[in-house]
């Protein structure tokens, strides 16, 4: 097995060049700048276009354009910048184009810093553009579990017609680990498989092969057929693509709730507590949205469960689903640093023991 | 007479890692060392975050402004001076990644050339499992970008062949055939083989030609993460790679 020691911002770009990406639109920020760097000489090497635009605004509307043309289109960008891309990520999901869009999180509200940060959990699952849609929302916690992620992605987004979000903290894009690359996948644009992509109507061809994109109903009803089917769109979503990991939760005494890099520094934890006998398990979300809340609520709900603590590098974002998915059957408690310090395992043990204490 | 090695190499080829070593090995022999942290590219995972440590083995540290703190607009100190001018027995620089990080070096092309004949190592630190590091060709590529940018001509390379938590002796096995091809091209000699213990003694067990293994160095792990222990317990429960970890 070919192993290689990869960054995990390298590792994004090379794994959407190989899932069949041959189009980058982005602007550079800290900390995700090596994801253009990347692309930029990369995509000349395989015939793909890379082009830095003038601003996140311009990138993702590049990004809805193309993505319109049936190809496979990606951008990356880090919070403030994705907080610019919010207008055209809505109008990507109002017009169903299916496109992948890369948020390295940091730190936040505003400009932050460039530290590491889960502080756009909201902003990612909760909306960020205007409207009722979701965007199928990755939360890789490891470089191997973004490349593999990113192989699927496309298939998913196309499957679908939805965006994909991938929300990963800064650390994902920053740490190098050994990763495994995949094949090349030869994708070309089919438009007998995507009949509503634009690939050169002209004048005097089949009216009913015209591809539009389009986000604007301007008449009541059919704005409002156009989001039932949206709505029905996503229920097939949260039916079938909800993943999660389960660790050590079988009559766990506590549980640990945590996505992203945090949920691997949980995971020491939960070996040191069993050092000192305290049985805790994880839960780690991968789809963050559609959140896996009946697999919260089973392994929460579990009678050996005395509560449930969730860890974040915010101040309690996805906690609000955690806390809807087990609806007040245990107490659900919070650990958390903004300021885009890494909670370190010894807090979450001790966070931990304290609970165990009742304080 | 000083000595001063000077660490450049591509991204994620174990130059902070090395750095430390070669500082903290310095110093247990009762040498008077600084260690400079001369990463202007990297916000992440940079030398700095070991300040602590450092300090405590009686090493000189001297950082970027602004290193390890929220802000990118990192800046050059007036202290890097002291490398040149005071009187140590060892002064290691860490250097920011590939040629754009050498390029730092360029600014003390006269201080460097001032050096007492001998007293410089210029060292290319080479892991051959990064994907820009892989190939004879690419290795060429990154050694002249860096060489046009520090201004300064490469003296030796160090094989760190390593895959992180993954590596074994084979990575080093791997490093040293590459190595040898570029060195026999370039006459650039390999100065050092460094990896942890296990894995040094298991390649060097094998009789590799001296002349292309340098000098072995056993190095420790200082830049561990507390997240780094994930990697034993696989990507998911149901992971097929599960076994690797």
């Amino acid at each position: 097995m070919a192993l290689t020691l990869m960054k995990g911002s390298e590792a994004i770009a090379e794994a959407a060049i190989r899932a069949g990406a041959r189009y980058f639109f982005g602007y550079p920020i800290t900390p995700q700048t090596e994801i253009p760097e990347y692309m930029s000489a990369r995509m000349p090497e395989i015939g793909g276009c890379f082009l830095q635009a003038e601003s996140e605004v311009a990138a993702i509307n590049m990004v809805y354009g193309a993505a319109g043309t049936g190809a496979r289109v990606i951008t990356s960008s880090s919070s403030p910048g994705v907080s610019l891309k919010q207008e055209g990520i809505s109008y990507c999901a109002g017009a169903k184009v299916p496109a992948v869009i890369i948020n390295v999180m940091r730190g936040g509200p505003g400009l932050g810093n460039i530290q590491a940060s889960q502080g756009d959990y909201f902003q990612g699952v909760k909306g960020g553009g205007n409207g009722d849609y979701h965007l199928l929302t990755f939360a890789p916690s490891s470089v191997q579990e973004a490349i593999d992620l990113m192989m699927v992605a496309y298939d998913k987004a196309e499957k679908y017609r939805i965006p994909v979000l991938f929300l990963a903290d800064g650390i994902i894009a920053q740490m190098m680990e050994p990763v495994e690359l995949p094949e090349m996948v030869d994708y070309k644009v089919d438009p007998e498989k995507k009949p509503w992509a634009c690939t050169g109507w002209k004048p005097g061809d089949d009216p009913e092969k015209r591809g539009i994109i389009n986000s604007i109903y301007i008449d009541t009803e059919s704005l409002a057929v156009h989001n039932d089917a949206l709505q029905a769109m996503y229920k097939e979503v949260v039916a079938n693509e909800q993943q999660w990991e389960e660790y050590n939760c079988e009559n766990a005494e506590y549980i640990i709730t945590a996505f992203g890099t945090v949920a691997r520094i949980a995971k020491s934890a939960i070996t040191e507590l069993k050092a000192k006998g305290i049985n805790v398990g994880l839960l780690r979300p991968i789809t963050v949205w559609p959140f896996p809340y009946d697999a919260v609520k089973k392994v929460a709900t579990q009678a050996s469960v005395k509560a449930v603590l969730d860890v974040e590098l915010n101040e309690g974002q996805m906690l609000e689903d955690v806390k809807l998915a087990i609806n007040g059957a245990k107490d659900v408690d919070f650990f958390g640093h903004c300021g885009s310090q890494m909670p370190t395992t010894d807090e979450i043990v001790n966070k931990i023991l304290s609970m165990k204490e009742g304080k | 007479m000083k000595n001063v090695k000077v660490l450049i190499g591509n991204y994620g080829s174990g130059k902070s890692e090395l750095a430390l070593n070669f500082a903290i090995q310095a110093a247990a022999r009762g040498e008077k060392t600084e260690l400079i942290d001369l990463d202007m590219v990297n916000t992440y995972f940079r030398l700095t975050e070991r300040g602590k440590m450092v300090e405590q083995k009686e090493i000189r540290l001297v950082s970027p402004n602004f290193a390890c703190s929220g802000i990118e607009t990192l800046s050059l100190p007036a202290e890097i001076a002291s490398a040149f001018v005071l009187d140590w027995d060892s002064v290691i620089f860490d250097v920011g990644g590939d040629d754009v990080g050498a390029t730092a070096l360029g600014r003390y092309h006269q201080d460097f050339i001032d050096l007492e004949p001998g007293s410089l190592e210029v060292l290319n630190v080479i892991n051959i499992r990064r994907p820009l590091a892989s190939t004879v060709e690419k290795i060429l590529r990154l050694q002249e970008g860096m060489q046009a940018h520090a201004r300064l001509q490469i003296t030796g390379m160090i094989n760190n062949t390593n895959l992180a938590t993954m590596t074994s002796a084979e990575e080093l096995r791997a490093g040293y055939e590459l190595l040898k091809e570029v060195s026999d091209m370039t006459g650039i000699p390999v100065a050092y083989t460094t990896g942890k213990k296990e894995f040094l003694d298991a390649f060097l067990a094998e009789n590799p030609d001296p002349k292309y293994v340098g000098k072995p160095i056993a190095i420790d792990m200082y830049m561990h993460r507390d997240w780094d222990s994930y990697i034993q317990y696989g990507l998911n429960t149901t992971d097929p790679r599960k076994e690797m970890y």
